[in-house]
């Protein structure tokens, strides 16, 4: 990067220019992708969230916070937003423990380790959806195979889906299911840059297993936990494919997200200015996180 | 190249046998391992049981499938894929997940390559902020967006079209593909490029004739990453397409699902197109597991 590119060269104004001019038409093609796909369509949801446009009543006037005012009255939407926090706090933290100690796991050396790892990326890989309903019908309460098990071990059938606590506990397993593998490649990448020396130095020093863990790998991977939590709340906030696909928000409202309440709202019943008066909702949950997320990360740069 | 620098870990075990062996030590590393195998046999479990029971609904038959206990080695069936493509347009879906991820992971590929060879290459004022917001423009959750976006694609007249989606998928993937191959680019030696530049080369016979080539490792990857996020994204299909016209897989599994038999759902086909989404992936993942993974902790790792 230092070395890089044509600064090296006369800085002739005529050079500058075709330069910029140069830069410009290489990124333009994506910036003009992104100003018309996510640039205004950010600003339109903000926009349509103060109006009452539905595509069923035909109705389209400017209504200030009426929509805001509605969802917090809104029972769905205020269990929505409990449940979307609640869910992606408790699968981050799984899915963090759990990626580490794969990503652990799939770092030391012995023979499968390859298979491991390719393992590893089959549930990342495969469509979260397929994921969704195979992991629906492995708990159907009837037919499935987990509610089977359990009651050959404990001679009591669970019946998943119908109580609110088994369909939350399901989001969430399922959720941990499909991402521990995406946080346990991220981790084992950072694994591998601990230096080796550090780890030679302390066994010579006499140190065991357990504390070269504690005080070299885990401090040197904290910065990678700090940003990866972070990526995980932002995204997992927005998830809709696995709701969606296992339990629909369902028994009642106990596992609507507000991605799925989005969708319901804006794609179903079309009322276009409520839905988005509920994505300002999650995007400014979104950016708290986001900046929360900074504030920590700030944080454990200066801590080390 | 990347890859095999990220994951030569042949370190542990080499530098392990150089001294520190006592008696008590192997021991240890024996039990060691035997942890570990008792570890990975428990997560293989975990991950493939979820597929062993899609494969196994997949070929049995109605009367196999609704059985309790289950029968674990039915009496394998082919019969669903034909009951299947009665009930839906099982080639038309196929061929329309095919085209929506293999265009939306070229174009993306194909603008981002651009981008990253700008970024990465030319230093001008601004080159950092307009990165920011690209990443930034990545953290927009696409749920809060479909209205607008909705509207758009109808104001184009390209709702329920192939091409609405592709435009609207590439657009999505286009920052996270930028921020990989900024770092592929960034990689390669300037000094190629520089003679190029001097003896008189324009822009693009340098990105294409130079840079492409040494960077196709990388381009290769994201191509794979890409039409694997494609391949299995639902949001853009189930909201956008209306008719079979431009219905993926995705939007297809959905379908089966919700269409309610009158002995319950019809987990024999909701398998079946499972299966039928997985092992594309699933072969492409085997085959480069490697690059894959070079792409993705890219993206996280600078």
């Amino acid at each position: 990067m230092q070395d890089s590119a044509l600064t090296k060269d006369r800085a002739s104004s005529r050079w500058e220019r075709r330069r910029i001019i140069t830069f410009a038409a290489l990124v333009a093609p994506v910036f003009i992708f992104r100003l018309i796909t996510a640039a205004y369509p950010i600003l339109n949801t903000i926009w349509l969230s103060f109006t009452n446009m539905s595509m069923l009543n035909q109705t389209n006037e400017f209504v200030g916070f009426a929509n805001y005012v509605q969802m917090t009255k809104d029972p769905a939407v205020r269990s929505g937003i409990g449940f979307t926090v609640g869910y992606v706090l408790v699968s981050t933290a799984l899915q963090l423990v759990l990626g580490l100690l794969v990503a652990l796991m799939l770092n030391a050396s012995y023979r499968g380790r390859g298979f491991g790892r390719a393992v590893n990326l089959i549930p990342w890989a495969i469509p979260t959806i397929v994921a969704a309903y195979a992991f629906r019908w492995l708990l159907d309460d009837q037919f499935g195979l987990i509610p089977q098990w359990i009651f050959q071990i404990t001679g009591h059938r669970p019946v998943i889906f119908i109580s609110p606590f088994g369909a939350q506990s399901a989001v969430i397993l399922v959720n941990v299911w499909k991402n521990v593998p995406f946080m346990a490649i991220i981790f084992l990448a950072g694994l591998q840059g601990v230096p080796l020396d550090l780890y030679e130095a302390a066994k010579v020093d006499g140190s065991n297993t357990w504390q070269r863990f504690w005080y070299i790998t885990l401090p040197l991977v904290m910065p990678l936990v700090v940003t990866m939590s972070l990526f995980f709340v932002v995204w997992q906030l927005a998830n809709f494919d696995l709701v969606y696909g296992l339990t629909y928000g369902g028994p009642g409202t106990a596992t609507v997200t507000l991605a799925l309440r989005i969708f319901q709202e804006g794609m179903l019943f079309y009322k276009f200015g409520y839905a988005s008066a509920i994505s300002v909702a999650l995007l400014l949950l979104v950016g708290l996180v986001g900046l929360i997320g900074l504030v920590i990360n700030r944080k454990v740069e200066i801590n080390l | 190249m990347t890859s095999t620098k990220l994951f030569n870990t042949e370190q542990p075990g080499a530098s392990k046998r150089s001294g520190f062996s006592t008696e008590g030590y192997k021991l240890g590393k024996r039990v060691n391992v035997s942890l570990y195998y008792f570890c990975l046999i428990i997560f293989s479990l975990i991950i493939l049981i979820p597929f062993y029971w899609l494969v196994k609904s997949a070929l049995s038959n109605q009367e196999q499938i609704l059985k309790s206990p289950p029968i674990y080695f039915p009496n394998p069936t082919l019969e669903n894929f034909g009951i299947l493509s009665e009930q839906v347009p099982l080639v038309r879906f196929i061929t329309n997940s095919l085209i929506f991820s293999i265009f939306s992971a070229l174009i993306s590929v194909f603008i981002s390559f651009l981008a990253a060879y700008a970024f990465a290459r030319i230093q001008i004022k601004g080159s950092g902020l307009l990165q920011l917001l690209l990443v930034l423009s990545m953290s927009l959750p696409e749920i809060a967006l479909i209205i607008p976006l909705y509207r758009i694609l109808a104001l184009l007249k390209m709702l329920d079209s192939l091409v609405g989606l592709i435009l609207v998928l590439s657009s999505v993937l286009a920052p996270f593909t930028v921020w990989v191959l900024i770092s592929f680019i960034k990689q390669v030696p300037y000094e190629i490029e520089e003679a190029a530049i001097i003896d008189g080369a324009s822009i693009l016979q340098v990105i294409f004739q130079i840079v492409m080539p040494v960077t196709a490792p990388g381009l290769v990857t994201m191509l794979v990453i890409n039409f694997i996020n494609g391949w299995n994204n639902l949001l853009y299909p189930l909201t956008f397409a209306s008719t079979e016209k431009a219905k993926t897989l995705s939007v297809g599994i959905t379908y089966i699902f919700f269409a309610r038999a009158p002995w319950g759902l019809p987990w024999n086909l909701v398998s079946t197109l499972g299966i039928t989404m997985v092992i594309p992936v699933v072969i492409l993942v085997m085959f480069s597991q490697r690059a894959i993974v070079a792409g993705l902790t890219r993206g996280a790792i600078k």
